[in-house]
């Protein structure tokens, strides 16, 4: 499939915020959106541990 | 680095009575901006008997500065009566105390610039609003700053596109 197909597929902002993402997070409420950080944080804590070991 | 615990932090500083604003990434977070952050930032009221509170609460939390942790040095309530920043380890990870931010805004000049929302069953805490958050980041105009700006933009257009 080339590129130009997806060009209806995504919303960027003229400097290149990803709206789609910022429509996501502003449906959750701001517990979801809480959880949604604390949890992605971790991830990646434990991802940098992980790698620091191996 | 002990696991972060957002929600634990901010619970124990209600729990104690601590009156303070959430500020800084979080905020923008709460606010609706999908951005990472592994801190928690407040600006609390340095009124003598708050800053008791927080004390006992950063006691709770067993903070100490994170710029040398292995010496284990405590806040006391001259670091926390000050508009200057203390940047803490605590068991729920980093928490960043702030007397003020921007140009000198304390707790006072912030309360009607900040909105309550509930973050869990029964927790309601004090968070910036969306547009102090882009004053204040574009007044500091650090690359930190400008990087999360346009972000924060657009959820405030995206906001006022939608019905309350």
């Amino acid at each position: 499939m080339p590129a130009e197909e997806l060009s209806g597929l995504t919303d960027y902002s003229p400097d290149g915020v990803d709206l789609t993402l910022i429509r996501w997070m502003l449906s959750l409420t701001p517990a979801e959106r809480l959880q949604v950080a604390e949890q992605s944080v971790n991830d990646i804590l434990a991802m940098r541990e992980w790698n620091a070991r191996s | 680095m002990p696991e972060v615990r957002y929600v634990a932090t901010l619970r124990e500083l209600n729990d104690g009575g601590v009156d303070f604003i959430l500020v800084g990434g979080l905020a923008a977070v709460l606010n609706g901006a999908p951005v990472n952050t592994f801190d928690v930032d407040i600006v609390h009221s340095r009124d003598p008997r708050n800053v008791h509170r927080l004390l006992k609460v950063l006691e709770q939390l067993d903070a100490v500065f994170r710029i040398q942790p292995e010496r284990r040095l405590r806040p006391n309530a001259s670091h926390a009566s000050c508009a200057g920043r203390l940047n803490l380890m605590t068991r729920y990870g980093p928490l960043d105390v702030l007397g003020t931010i921007g140009k000198d805004l304390g707790f006072s000049e912030l309360i009607p610039h900040s909105l309550e929302l509930e973050i869990r069953p029964g927790l309601r805490v004090r968070v910036l609003d969306l547009d102090t958050l882009i004053a204040i980041k574009e007044e500091l105009n650090g690359d930190k700053d400008r990087a999360v700006l346009p972000i924060l933009r657009r959820i405030l257009e995206e906001k006022r596109k939608r019905p309350n």
